[in-house]
């Protein structure tokens, strides 16, 4: 029955709005709003009520561990420390992934740096590497070295625009950032690296300057050689 | 070209008030065309000096490609700075190296691919200053050792349509990528056999002017003797890659190119001259020379 009634159109309920003269003070508050926010309201303040008459009825000679525990620095109330709430293996799990994150870095930037490469050849900078010929006698070295003397390498571009000049400085600029970038990144992975390796199990201790065999700044360990099986 | 520029300024400094609305559109695009020092010459290929610049989307230029000491190589100056080779197959990329579109002064369209050198020895030896790697468009040319087919493709660029690569290469994973590279490049022949075996082959190739081998062997010399004595014509030249590690790790890489430099000379090869591939590759070097070279007749008294 109540479908058949409910097919009958009727019209649609009004709820009432706020007054425009009221309309600094937000939507208008209906009655189930008011339900809400007065247990809100009374839920502190019984909490009030309850903190107060603790405060009330404590016993000054009473010992309370809190009262070794924390002190006031500056006058702010200070507790003490919280110990660790992360155990060793979550904390190892936390350090992985952030190593893993330097990790990502490092290849993504170094994927880079292979792409600007593939079209930076350094045409104008010295050649690091050898170039020999090889004569027959006396007089095709001659001939050879007074060729080579007159070569003067790649064709030079006279009279580059100032505009393409800039362009391809700021592709040398842009890669040796990125080289840069990624070594330092690799510093912070190796150091992170070593961290999580002395966290983890395993006998091993710090070896003394005299130890060391190439010296470094950093300090050394040595594990001590376990049987896997 | 710069004529109508100049006119222009000087009615500006003249007439301003007259002639500023009715000048500076007629002004502007002969500015830009006829920069002052920035010419192009027509023509492309083996030109030293040619020169192409692209048109980008707001007039300014935005690449300049010059023809490179060798035919065919040319070089690349914008945001690169790049060794490349003139497209045969005008947008396709062979192993997603990067391309260079330029426009050319009649309005024609030209497109360059780079040549990593990180990934080709022959561009390695190129940038190397080598002095004469004797592929030109035109020739013929074997390569031992192809691979697939990354360098081949700018070794067909570089001979161009009229000249023919042999591209031989023994395994059959990387001789699938060589031959669909093939099936779009009509100079290139892909041949998948034993470079050791020639005779295999001699039906396919007829005599070349040049062979370059890559392939890394601890007897590549000889493996580029028998070839040569199969197809290398008398007076032809090889190029030849030698990885120092391949051959003897033991050694010196400089003992190891000496040593080979003396295998190739016992084989009726005369080595000209030899240039490490470094920064791009750790002891390697690549070797340039002659095969059977006529003798020289003795000069009595010069």
């Amino acid at each position: 029955m109540s479908s058949l009634r409910n097919a009958v159109h009727r019209r649609a309920h009004k709820e009432r709005s706020q007054p425009k003269e009221r309309k600094r003070f937000g939507l208008l508050e209906k009655h189930k709003d008011y339900v809400v926010r007065a247990k809100a309201f009374h839920k502190k303040e019984d909490y009030l009520q309850k903190l107060k008459e603790k405060a009330a009825f404590r016993n000054p000679d009473e010992f309370y561990f809190k009262m070794i525990n924390s002190k006031t620095v500056n006058g702010v109330h200070k507790q003490a420390g919280e110990p660790n709430k992360y155990t060793q293996e979550e904390l190892l799990l936390m350090k992985s992934q952030d190593i893993g994150y330097i990790l990502q870095k490092i290849l993504s930037e170094k994927k880079k740096i292979e792409r600007l490469t593939a079209t930076l050849h350094s045409l104008d900078s010295q050649r690091s590497n050898k170039h020999v010929y090889y004569a027959e006698d006396r007089q095709d070295a001659k001939r050879i070295l007074s060729e080579t003397k007159s070569d003067g390498g790649l064709p030079a571009f006279e009279d580059l625009p100032e505009k393409i000049k800039r362009r391809t400085a700021a592709s040398y600029r842009e890669l040796e950032a990125r080289k840069n970038r990624a070594h330092d990144l690799e510093k912070v992975y190796n150091e992170m690296a070593m961290k999580q390796e002395l966290q983890k199990k395993g006998k091993k201790r710090k070896l003394r300057e005299d130890e060391i065999v190439c010296p470094t700044s950093k300090p050394v360990y040595k594990w001590r050689t376990e049987r896997k099986q | 070209m710069a004529f109508p520029h100049l006119r222009t300024l000087m009615a500006l400094f003249t007439l301003p008030t007259i002639f500023f609305a009715g000048f500076v559109p007629r002004g502007r695009p002969g500015g830009i065309r006829g920069k002052p020092g920035f010419k192009c010459k027509p023509g492309l290929r083996g030109k030293p000096g040619s020169r192409v610049k692209l048109t980008g989307m707001k007039g300014g230029n935005k690449v300049v490609v010059e023809a490179h000491r060798h035919e065919g190589v040319f070089i690349a100056k914008g945001k690169e700075d790049a060794l490349c080779t003139r497209n045969l197959v005008p947008g396709e990329a062979v192993y997603n190296e990067k391309r260079i579109s330029v426009q050319n002064e009649d309005g024609t369209k030209v497109e360059y691919r780079v040549w990593n050198p990180f990934r080709s020895k022959l561009a390695a030896a190129i940038l190397g200053g080598v002095d004469n790697i004797w592929m030109k468009p035109g020739s013929k040319v074997l390569y031992l050792g192809a691979a697939s087919g990354t360098t081949v493709s700018h070794v067909s660029d570089l001979v161009g349509p009229t000249g023919v690569v042999y591209a031989v290469e023994f395994s059959p994973r990387s001789g699938r990528d060589l031959v669909n590279m093939a099936a779009k490049r009509t100079n290139v022949i892909p041949i998948i056999e034993d470079a050791r075996l020639p005779a295999r082959y001699r039906m396919l190739v007829g005599m070349v002017d040049v062979i370059f081998s890559d392939v890394a062997q601890p007897d590549q010399a000889r493996i580029l003797a028998l070839n040569a004595s199969y197809f290398l014509k008398s007076g032809g030249h090889f190029v030849i890659s030698i990885k120092a590690n391949c051959i003897d790790s033991t050694a010196t890489a400089e003992a190891v190119f000496a040593s080979e430099v003396k295998k190739l000379q016992a084989e009726q090869f005369k080595p000209m001259e030899q240039v490490t591939l470094e920064p791009f590759e750790r002891d390697h070097a690549c070797v340039v020379g002659a095969y059977r070279v006529p003798k020289k007749p003795k000069l009595a008294a010069s």
